[in-house]
């Protein structure tokens, strides 16, 4: 098939560097007084070191590594929150990154002013979202409270509302950190599903999971990340086979 | 990604450009009369560069029409596109601004009438009557008001945008949107502030001019005011790129500010007049030609005191100051925006 091939994600040589001050001091005084006593040291620190990958249409990726290997950064610089040191990143088509649900919300503001905070924050455009506002009010199942400010609902109630704003669009490239259950368990399941639904309508997902068995079910191709690098990538068998902490 | 639409956005500045053209023309129109150049009326040559300009926009329109059924792009199209994808975005952070601030208070919007009259009524009581600061100015009241809903204006948007930054920090390391817009939100949502403070000093003036001797009457030139706020607005923007950016790397700013905008204040003539010491120090008066804040404010106050439009050199260094903050704000701001996340 040569839709298969539709490159939507290529990952060029990408370095990450960040130069750790020994103690980060943050304030003037301290940094001109260091500027001039030539105590202004910085350690480097790389988080990537010359990573590549491509990610084709209806590909789901998953990126595999312990801890401090360099899974979320990858995921911000794809997303272009971070700007990389060395290397590019090319796009084709919106991404929706999830990375953190719900960090757009204004507490003072009620559930419904939020969807539109959020949802603009997300990049969704003033016509879908009023066409989707029932939808997204269904799926969060908080129609009593929604002219209620945020500040008094509970988290598990943010976290309902933050998850159906996310979902709600089907995005081209879908970036998840870590598979999103929230709420009770009804809503877990709910959510999950979801996810499937999302993951399996040809969206192309990149996904950071420490669930091996998450990444089995769901991933066909694979990317080892260790220390910054690229360990091994390929099919989703062979790696999962060789990977071991 | 829709495209941009830019029939529609020539249509919109092709109205805005009307907009503008109307009301200076109506009203400066004493001051194009009064010149001549060389026996000719200014009048004729204004007329001209309104026509030239005309063309000009037609023309980039006609270009970048062109451009665009090709598939290429022309100088500003760019922008237009970013303007226009996070145009909803930017809605919605303003009215989230707005809404937040009066969100839990009773008197809600009404604050933003009732701080500039409240503070009037004080330091008119200080500065007046318990220190007689008022010199020779005429209209002493509606002087001071004018200063001061300028500066609390320029002060409520500089130290907004300047935490614009620090304060979405939440949001800036989790979602991509471009960083500009959180400075320029923030001015825009203090700009509402400095429009709807408009209300009390016209509101005042006029009820004031009715009772004072001699009368003082809101004459057209106030069709005129758009033009110094827009123009205060753009140098906000220029400083609220410079200071939000600051603050991402030293926080203490935050607390520099404090006192650098204080001082600022007071090196003003916000209370007192400059013609206090036209005589005891002119070095002063000629310094003061370089506080761009001076020039916005004495600005309003020729439309609002005197009635007439503002000298057109007066125009003329108001948009050399704007436009220079703006673009030397926005150049840093550009230059370092890559690495707040790292700071943040």
């Amino acid at each position: 098939m040569a839709e298969d091939k539709q490159l939507m994600i290529g990952v060029h040589d990408v370095s990450m560097r960040f130069r750790m001050e020994e103690d980060h001091s943050g304030s003037l005084k301290e940094t001109f007084t260091k500027l001039f006593s030539g105590g202004l040291k910085f350690k480097d620190f790389y988080a990537l070191h010359d990573v590549s990958f491509d990610v084709y249409k209806g590909d789901v990726l998953g990126i595999i590594g312990r801890n401090g290997a360099g899974k979320s950064t990858i995921l911000k610089i794809i997303s272009g929150i971070m700007k990389p040191t060395k290397g590019d990143v090319e796009r084709h088509g919106n991404i929706v990154p999830m990375l953190e649900l719900g960090s757009g919300f204004d507490m003072d503001l009620s559930g419904r002013e939020n969807i539109f905070l959020n949802g603009a924050i997300l990049g969704y455009e003033k016509k879908f979202l009023y066409e989707k506002y029932d939808e997204i009010l269904d799926f969060s199942e908080l129609h009593e409270f929604i002219d209620m400010p945020l500040r008094n609902y509970s988290s598990g109630m943010i976290m309902r509302l933050a998850f159906s704003i996310a979902t709600v669009v089907e995005p081209e490239i879908l970036i998840v950190d870590e598979i999103l259950a929230v709420g009770d368990e009804n809503f877990q399941r709910k959510s999950r599903k979801r996810m499937m639904e999302l993951m399996g309508g040809g969206t192309t997902v990149l996904f950071v999971s420490h669930d091996m068995n998450q990444i089995r079910e769901m991933c066909n191709r694979v990317v080892w990340l260790d220390g910054g690098t690229v360990r091994l990538q390929g099919p989703m068998q062979e790696i999962c086979d060789q990977y071991k902490l | 990604m829709t495209k941009v639409d830019l029939k529609g956005i020539r249509k919109y500045t092709l109205l805005v450009y009307a907009l503008i053209v109307l009301l200076l023309t109506v009203g400066a129109w004493e001051r194009f009369t009064e010149i001549s150049l060389g026996g000719l009326n200014f009048i004729f040559v204004y007329f001209g560069i309104v026509l030239i300009v005309l063309g000009l926009i037609l023309l980039y329109f006609f270009s970048a029409l062109k451009k665009d059924a090709e598939g290429k792009s022309i100088f500003g199209m760019q922008f237009m596109q970013t303007i226009h994808r996070y145009r909803f975005l930017i809605e919605q952070l303003v009215s989230r601004d707005f809404k937040v601030k009066y969100k839990r208070s009773v008197l809600g919007v009404f604050w933003s009438f009732l701080n500039p009259l409240l503070m009037m009524i004080v330091q008119y009581i200080v500065f007046s009557h318990l220190l007689g600061i008022r010199g020779n100015v005429e209209h002493y009241a509606i002087y001071l008001l004018c200063g001061i809903v300028m500066w609390n204006g320029f002060n409520d948007c500089s130290t907004q945008s300047m935490r614009s930054i620090t304060s979405n920090a939440a949001l800036i390391t989790k979602v991509y949107v471009p960083k500009y817009i959180y400075p320029l939100t923030k001015v825009f949502s203090a700009s509402i502030n400095i429009l709807l403070s408009m209300i009390p000093l016209l509101l005042v003036t006029f009820v004031y001019g009715l009772f004072s001797t001699p009368h003082l009457y809101i004459s057209k030139a106030v069709l005129l005011l758009p033009f110094g706020l827009v123009f205060m607005i753009v140098f906000c923007m220029g400083m609220g790129f410079f200071l939000s950016s600051l603050m991402v790397f030293f926080h203490d700013i935050e607390f520099l500010w404090g006192f650098v905008s204080t001082l600022w204040m007071y090196a003003t003539p916000i209370i007192y007049s400059l013609s206090m010491f036209e005589e005891k120090a002119a070095w002063l008066v000629k310094l003061m030609q370089f506080n761009p804040l001076y020039h916005y404010i004495s600005f309003v106050r020729t439309i609002i005191l005197e009635g007439t439009s503002p000298a057109f050199s007066e125009y003329g260094i108001c948009i050399l100051f704007s436009a220079g903050i703006f673009t030397i704000g926005f150049l840093m701001f550009k230059k370092v925006q890559d690495k707040f996340i790292l700071y943040l």
